[in-house]
């Protein structure tokens, strides 16, 4: 139930601004975390702005949403919608400069899978890479590696609501007790379409997945020249309560302004910034990282297979092959 | 992980050991339950990941064991749940004498109020039986073990694995292999749950999953399209055939129970999962309001965990009676006061 939901109670922000002011804090404390080990940095690597790092998820949220529409067998959208909120979340208390996105991007789809129960084998899934096998073992042993640091990370919240259900349920409201509209699956194409591009914005952070699923029925309907004002009104009971109606709306213009807002991220300026990531990985940066998540592993009476080499890790532009 | 004193070990569980527990800070007993991450080939195992999902989105209930809190430790992870002494099986396994009547009413009252608040939170559990229901020191039934919960979708084309639920309590859509099921699987459950308490043995002990199936229809009488016309699109259906052989009447396997008790029994113990009494509906049924009335969790058996002797307790020997005046029944404070710090 949404209600009583982690979502819900744990991760919706009350503004806009603090998701934003999160990232922030996220960004400062890698920051000091740098200047508290007294590294020096040589001379061509320099830290990501928070600005910077956004620009960096959501350019990794575009890859994932890509790896989990072309992944086969067929993927649910609710795995999609799923994996895409747990890279937020995670990208809210963490840096990129110090985590990957590229392997936190594939934990968040790997574990979406399983938490939805899309079944599919730890090999089924490295295979959508299309990687040498090498390569796809590599990136599965990465996967499993950063699975428990994810998993805690999310607080242990793993249950997400997407608004795809609820979606569907306006759609059948709207059949079923909306005859003004002759044919609601008219409907479908565009609001489709406006849930992949709202599935990049923060709106899933701020609004509650039936209000998301309402504005892309609204956008949809109104790109169709078709105003459902009537049906808000007399069906979802908004009619004497005034207030109500105009927070509502207020709500979903929000939300499509999110859509309206949402930029891109420029190939060319991605291009500089992830020089610019590659570089805080490459350098002492990335060590300090993952120095401190095997401290974690110690207490236990875990043997680590190998220390990772970092120039085994595969890259982007394998990614970028395998899409 | 320093927050907790470990007291001793309660068992091996399907995804590592149980632990039992002191929170040091508030002195509360608990239990651990520890989730090593070892088979680095699958990850964290799907069985953990379904318990701590179906735990943690439902609010507290009375009837579902809690899970406190979730934290890291070393390779995996630590779930903890509130302790409990003990569970069903283990009450069924001790009793001396079969439970009264109103003991398996008020067990069957408990195991139902669970069993709704979980299907009104879209859960459904997958494997009841008694050892998944614990029993709190004060005797209360709570429902554990969520690691084959699902949280099921109406959406309708999903797949379930039906490889579910220990062979007893596996409602028959399962034997002959559906994909596609619903709540009704736990229903069927708590009817074998129920019989068992009448009888105080199972009502299907199957060897094996087609002498499982043997033992339903030997009871039920062989399925036919005319009484559960899913049957020809289960799976499984066109594998076995049986001989036709008539029900045998529940009044004949379960010879001491009552005529309400019968009633109700029956309506949990049908083919089609869509007829079987929903939990809610059970829980109004006339069986629960005629006398003797269920029995307050203070009347109830509370084994130990070591599988010592039953300790019945004494001071409540007398059936509970709802026309009692409430003095009778609660212990006066008077009485424990010098005990109670202040």
């Amino acid at each position: 139930m949404y209600h009583s939901s982690t979502q819900r109670l744990r991760w919706t922000f009350a503004s806009e601004q603090e998701p934003g002011r999160l990232r922030a804090e996220a960004n400062t404390r890698v920051r000091t975390k740098v200047s508290v080990v007294g590294k020096v940095l040589p001379a061509d690597v320099s830290l990501l702005e928070p600005h910077e790092e956004l620009m960096i998820c959501r350019y990794y949220e575009k890859k994932l949403m890509e790896f989990c529409s072309a992944f086969k067998p067929v993927m649910p959208r609710s795995v999609m919608g799923t994996a895409c909120m747990y890279f937020k979340r995670f990208y809210l208390n963490n840096s990129v400069m110090e985590y990957h996105p590229r392997i936190i991007m594939l934990t968040c789809v790997f574990l979406a899978c399983k938490v939805d129960e899309f079944n599919v084998s730890s090999i089924q899934f490295v295979g959508n890479l299309q990687e040498v096998p090498l390569g796809q073992e590599k990136a599965l042993e990465q996967i499993l590696e950063y699975e428990l640091l994810l998993i805690q990370q999310l607080n242990f919240h793993l249950i997400v609501h997407n608004p795809y259900r609820p979606f569907e349920g306006f759609l059948i409201d709207l059949k079923t007790r909306y005859p003004m509209l002759e044919n609601p699956e008219v409907l479908r194409k565009a609001a489709d379409e406006f849930l992949n591009w709202v599935a990049l914005t923060d709106a899933c952070l701020l609004f509650t997945p039936s209000k998301i699923a309402l504005a892309a029925i609204l956008s949809s309907a109104s790109r169709a020249g078709i105003n459902l004002e009537s049906y808000l009104k007399e069906c979802l009971e908004m009619k004497d309560n005034c207030e109500a109606m105009s927070q509502l709306l207020e709500e979903i213009k929000s939300i499509k302004n999110l859509v309206k807002m949402y930029e891109s991220p420029g190939s060319d300026d991605i291009a500089i910034l992830k020089q610019k990531l590659e570089k805080c990985h490459s350098s002492e940066l990335a060590l300090t990282a993952y120095l401190k998540k095997r401290k974690g592993y110690e207490d236990d009476e875990y043997i680590t297979k190998k220390p990772k080499l970092d120039e085994e890790e595969w890259t982007d532009d394998d990614l970028a092959d395998s899409l | 992980m320093d927050q907790y004193s470990i007291l001793g070990r309660i068992g091996e569980g399907a995804h590592g050991i149980v632990f039992k527990a002191k929170h040091i800070e508030t002195g509360e007993t608990v239990a651990l339950k520890k989730v090593a991450l070892r088979r680095l080939e699958d990850g964290i195992p799907n069985q953990a990941l379904r318990e701590i999902k179906a735990l943690q989105e439902i609010e507290d209930n009375q009837y579902v064991v809690k899970l406190k809190e979730v934290f890291p430790h070393g390779t995996g992870f630590v779930l903890v749940f509130e302790y409990m002494l003990s569970d069903l099986s283990e009450v069924l396994r001790n009793s001396e004498q079969p439970l009264t009547e109103c003991q398996v009413k008020g067990y069957m009252q408990m195991l139902l109020k669970g069993v709704a608040f979980c299907h009104e939170n879209s859960i459904m559990h997958r494997d009841l039986k008694p050892a998944n229901l614990l029993i709190s020191s004060t005797g209360h039934l709570k429902i554990a073990d969520f690691g084959l919960a699902r949280v099921f979708s109406n959406e309708g084309d999903r797949l379930y694995s039906h490889q579910v639920a220990t062979r007893w309590y596996r409602a028959p859509e399962l034997l002959y292999g559906a994909r596609k099921y619903d709540e009704g699987v736990d229903l069927w459950a708590v009817g074998c749950i129920f019989g068992e308490l009448l009888n105080n043995s199972p009502l299907f002990p199957g060897e094996n999953d087609i002498e499982q199936l043997c033992c339903v229809l030997r009871i039920l009488g062989t399925p036919n399209e005319k009484i559960w016309p899913e049957i020809t699109e289960l799976p499984d259906y066109n594998k076995i055939s049986f001989k036709e052989n008539p029900p045998i009447p529940l009044e004949h396997i379960v010879p001491d129970a009552s005529p309400p008790a019968l009633d109700l029994l029956k309506r949990f113990l049908v083919y089609p999962s869509k007829q079987r009494i929903r939990a809610t509906e059970a829980l109004l049924h006339p069986y629960f309001f005629t006398e003797p009335l269920p029995a307050h969790h203070s009347e109830l058996p509370i084994p130990q965990r070591s599988g010592k002797k039953t300790r019945q307790r004494l001071q409540h020997q007398h059936e509970y009676r709802i026309d009692q005046p409430l003095e009778e029944s609660v212990v006066d404070p008077e009485l424990i006061a010098p005990y109670v710090m202040r």
